[in-house]
């Protein structure tokens, strides 16, 4: 038998004990070869993915490699440890320490070839699978399946370099544990729980202060606490596993009427050996499972946002300008041409706002007229507006002042003209889209708007009127290059202090594709920055199980002698497992809530979009994930115990 | 009066090599012995402990202890049989790292629900009677050998079972501690009136006890009793092991001092 066919045997004869790290390694190399196939996709250089950049696809790219590879490393370090018994064994019988490193070399070599075969062969099988799931989410008409070599030489370079380094790195590192026990396996393990009270307060105090500044930030104060607030959120996240949690354990722990009850005392010391042993990893998981969960989150909000766009921009273009705007005539005659060019069907309305003082309030008002409106609602397809002399309706902003607007009725008076009027309605869908009229906007009968014939009382401040152009163009998404340098005219303006220009343009297909283009971007590199992530969280708490399961599995044969029943194992197995599962992630789960009271601070604002539906879907198919993955891995666990 | 009956049990192993490793076994233990079971490697003194433990099942033959039979019970009155009837003295201890001492020697009564009154005060009168009291608050790795299984000890005692079962107790101890731990099993046992099986291969810890058996390849082979000195019954010990045969290692060369 030569060396390499001693390396051979051990990895065919024993492949259960390689199969957590051939999953492992079989999973980076299938995801990295997915996206791969995704980013040399020959579509992507005619732009298929809208403006998602290149660039941010290779970013994710090397996201994702830097964090494959530290994966791997971990989980080969996991395994190595687990098989330090049968190191031994082999230096007992006189392998020197390099002819060890080239037996670690060649098994690595081994099942990162095969995983790597593995993982592209999976991969090109389901890579049709994923860009099926690609094209529906990006609204694209197709995507085929191609064959390049590019990808296939991406990931392979990438992960044999990776096992390459990884199995010398790892072999190097291992520690120069003493041979006899390695062979006896150490008697006892190093059982510390040593923490400090003052940083134990420091992890609650510091996350608790963390939360309150989220739900204290406002739109102002976002720049300076977005920097602070997720350094606290670590620094208490590290300090609450090093030394709040152990702190918190040993305070259960002197109270021996608690704590001397039935399976309690065994399920709370192992707690804090677990926790002490492992605080680092359980603040790395934390980290990555709020990473995870904030991309998740971010997700469901975009993904709704560009549903709802639709409903919230009806028009396709708007071009708002001053009663003396100079350049009206010239510019809306451009943009007819324009979309006559691209041979889009439109309708234009003109509509002449003028703005009054409500008596009821002494607030401004936009008054629009009855006919002016119809002709718009006309186009859309909505029910017509009839109003009676002395009679007005509210124009909604959204769908939330369409429910408070309903019931309401009020009594005023334009005081400029005198002209009394009774608002006991408001139109039931949205006619404009936010922010394009003023929130204070009604619609009047005609006779009532002839009698508005002073202008507004504070003329000289404000416009008294303007002029407004809707476009209504049924297929607005085709229209988003049209009026491009009205668009980047105002844009710019917009940078400046003080608006200037005397009109303004609002091109809905523009925006939107802006918006497509964040949100594509976004679901690609998100969606597997998530999937690798979370996989990877719930393998590091798999793998410290892994190599603690002999000590484990030791510990339940002496209580099993002792008269543990199977039901208190099962209890007591799931009490070790549960705080390792859900501590981490509840955590993380909390850190992504409140970091959404930011973002919600900061989208209403912004796109006036609520996120609480979708957040809590997407984070009840989080939750729903971790709980079967826990359930699998106990299963696992307790079938190993016991074997 | 027998706490302890097995009556012609016979274990064997199936796989792909039979193995009989306890043929037709009978004997007796009387409540209050102490008692040794010698024999080479292979003899089968560790399976015949294992199903006197109720973890593993003769494959004929049964077994009484206190009027129960084991074998009649479901996995959990298994379960609650061994936590209430046996004590467990192991050779490496077995003690768990994450507790404390004197939290190792209540875990079978916390396993139990007792109140805590109780095992405090168990726990008080244990501790005094077996020398531990200065160590009740450190952890295992910080405790000698010889203090490791007196802790162990105590754990088998806490419960009051009606049998003490220890696996080789004193396998893992130098001389000095081996000696210690013994006298102190044979106090427990006078004091207490305590029911013990030992399995040991050490001649000494034997001498130490009222009877010793031998098996030998799973059979009964001989026993013979202690008299006045422990000198003699060393010497007839070691005799009978001679007779036995085994292997050289088997015997010890070690003699008293």
């Amino acid at each position: 038998m030569t060396f390499q066919q001693f390396a051979y045997r051990n990895v065919f004869r024993n492949f259960r004990v390689y199969a957590a790290f051939f999953m492992a390694s079989f999973f980076s190399v299938f995801v990295f070869f997915i996206y791969s196939m995704l980013m040399f996709h020959p579509a992507s250089e005619k732009g298929f993915l809208g403006n998602v950049s290149l660039l941010g696809m290779l970013v994710a790219e090397v996201i994702l490699m830097l964090f494959s590879w530290f994966f791997i490393f971990y989980s080969m370090k996991a395994f190595l440890e687990a098989r330090s018994k049968e190191f031994a064994i082999l230096l007992h019988l006189g392998m020197e320490k390099k002819q060890l490193s080239k037996l670690v070399f060649l098994e690595t070599m081994l099942i990162g070839t095969i995983s790597s075969i593995f993982g592209i062969a999976f991969g090109y099988a389901f890579s049709k699978f994923f860009f099926m799931i690609v094209r529906e989410i990006l609204y694209l008409d197709e995507l085929p399946l191609y064959f390049s070599w590019e990808p296939f030489v991406l990931t392979l370079t990438v992960f044999i370099s990776a096992f390459v380094v990884i199995s010398f790195i790892s072999v190097l590192m291992t520690r120069e544990a003493k041979l006899i026990d390695l062979l006896k396996g150490q008697q006892y393990i190093n059982v510390s729980s040593g923490y400090s009270k003052i940083r134990a307060f420091l992890g609650i105090f510091l996350i608790g202060f963390g939360y309150i500044l989220a739900i204290i930030t406002t739109f102002m104060t976002l720049p300076i606490l977005l920097l602070i607030i997720p350094i606290i959120s670590t620094i208490g996240t590290y300090f609450l596993f090093t030394d709040t949690i152990l702190a918190f354990i040993e305070r259960i722990k002197k109270r021996k009427k608690v704590y001397w009850r039935k399976t309690r005392m065994l399920s709370l010391a192992e707690q804090g050996h677990i926790m002490y042993s492992n605080r680092k990893m359980f603040v790395v998981v934390t980290l990555v499972s709020t990473l995870a969960f904030l991309c998740v989150g971010v997700l469901s909000a975009l993904s709704s946002y560009t549903s709802q766009y639709d409903k919230l921009n009806p028009l396709g273009i708007i071009y708002k300008g001053n009663v003396d705007n100079p350049y009206e005539v010239a510019h809306i005659s451009s943009l007819i041409y324009e979309l006559e060019e691209a041979g889009l069907s439109y309708n234009l309305t003109r509509f002449v706002v003028k703005r009054q003082t409500s008596t009821h309030t002494s607030n401004s008002v936009e008054v629009f007229s009855a006919t002016d409106i119809n002709q718009l609602l006309f186009s859309y397809g909505y029910s017509m507006v009839r109003l009676e002399q002395g009679e007005a309706m509210f124009i909604a902003y959204s769908d939330d002042s369409i429910k408070e607007l309903e019931n309401t009725t009020v009594r005023t008076t334009l005081k400029e003209n005198n002209v009394d009027l009774v608002i006991n309605s408001v139109y039931p869908k949205l006619i404009f889209p936010d922010a394009i009229i003023s929130r204070n906007a009604i619609i009047v009968s005609d006779e009532d708007f002839e009698r508005i014939t002073k202008p507004f009382e504070l003329a000289d401040i404000v416009m008294p009127s303007y002029h407004l152009y809707a476009f209504d163009i049924a297929n607005w998404a085709e229209a988003a290059n049209i009026g491009l340098e009205l668009h980047y005219a105002v844009a710019e303006a917009y940078l400046k202090d003080s608006y200037t220009l005397p009109f303004y343009f609002e091109n809905a297909g523009l925006n939107y594709s802006y918006i497509l283009a964040a949100y594509s971007l976004f679901t690609l590199v998100g969606l597997l920055v998530v999937a690798v992530f979370l996989l990877a969280a719930g393998s590091f708490i798999y793998f410290k199980l892994y190599t603690s399961l002999e000590r484990e599995k030791k510990q339940f044969d002496v209580l099993k002698r002792m008269g543990l029943t199977d039901s208190e194992q099962k209890n007591l197995i799931t009490r070790y497992l549960f705080p390792q599962f859900f501590l981490p992630w509840g955590l993380a789960l909390v850190h992504s809530i409140f970091a959404f009271l930011v973002l919600q601070a900061i989208l209403k604002n912004v796109m006036n979009v609520s996120l609480g539906k979708e957040i809590v879907l997407a984070f009840t198919f989080i939750v729903m994930i971790q709980v079967i993955y826990f359930y699998l891995i106990r299963w696992r666990y307790i079938a190993h115990v016991r074997s | 009066m027998a706490i302890l009956q097995i009556n012609e049990v016979t274990k064997v192993y199936e796989g792909k090599v039979t193995h009989r490793a306890l043929n037709q076994l009978s004997f007796e233990v009387e409540k209050g012995e102490f008692l040794a079971i010698m024999g080479p490697s292979g003899s089968g003194k560790t399976t015949l402990l294992n199903i006197i433990s109720t973890i593993d099942h003769p494959t004929s033959g049964e077994i009484i202890l206190e009027k129960i039979k084991p074998q009649n019970l479901n996995k959990t009155e298994l379960a609650y049989f061994r936590r209430r009837q046996l004590g467990f003295v192991f050779q490496d201890f077995n003690l768990l790292p994450m507790l404390t001492v004197e939290e190792n020697i209540v875990l079978p009564l916390t396993l139990d629900n007792q109140p805590l009154q109780v095992m405090e005060k168990r726990l008080a009168v244990l501790a005094e009677q077996l020398g531990i009291e200065s160590i009740l608050e450190k952890r295992p790795n910080e405790i000698s050998g010889g203090q490791a299984q007196r802790t162990a000890i105590a754990r088998a005692l806490i419960h009051q079972p009606s049998i003490i079962l220890a696996d080789e107790p004193t396998g893992n101890l130098d001389s000095h501690a081996s000696r210690e731990v013994l006298e102190l099993l044979s106090k427990i046992n006078k004091e207490r009136q305590a029911t013990i099986v030992m399995v040991t291969h050490d001649p000494i810890a034997a001498s130490y006890c009222d009877r010793v058996l031998f098996i030998k390849d799973g059979e009964f082979f001989n026993e013979i009793y202690s008299d006045d000195r422990r000198q003699t019954f060393f010497q007839r010990i070691l005799n009978v092991l001679s007779l036995l045969g085994g292997q050289v290692g088997d015997l010890s060369t070690i003699r008293l001092p």
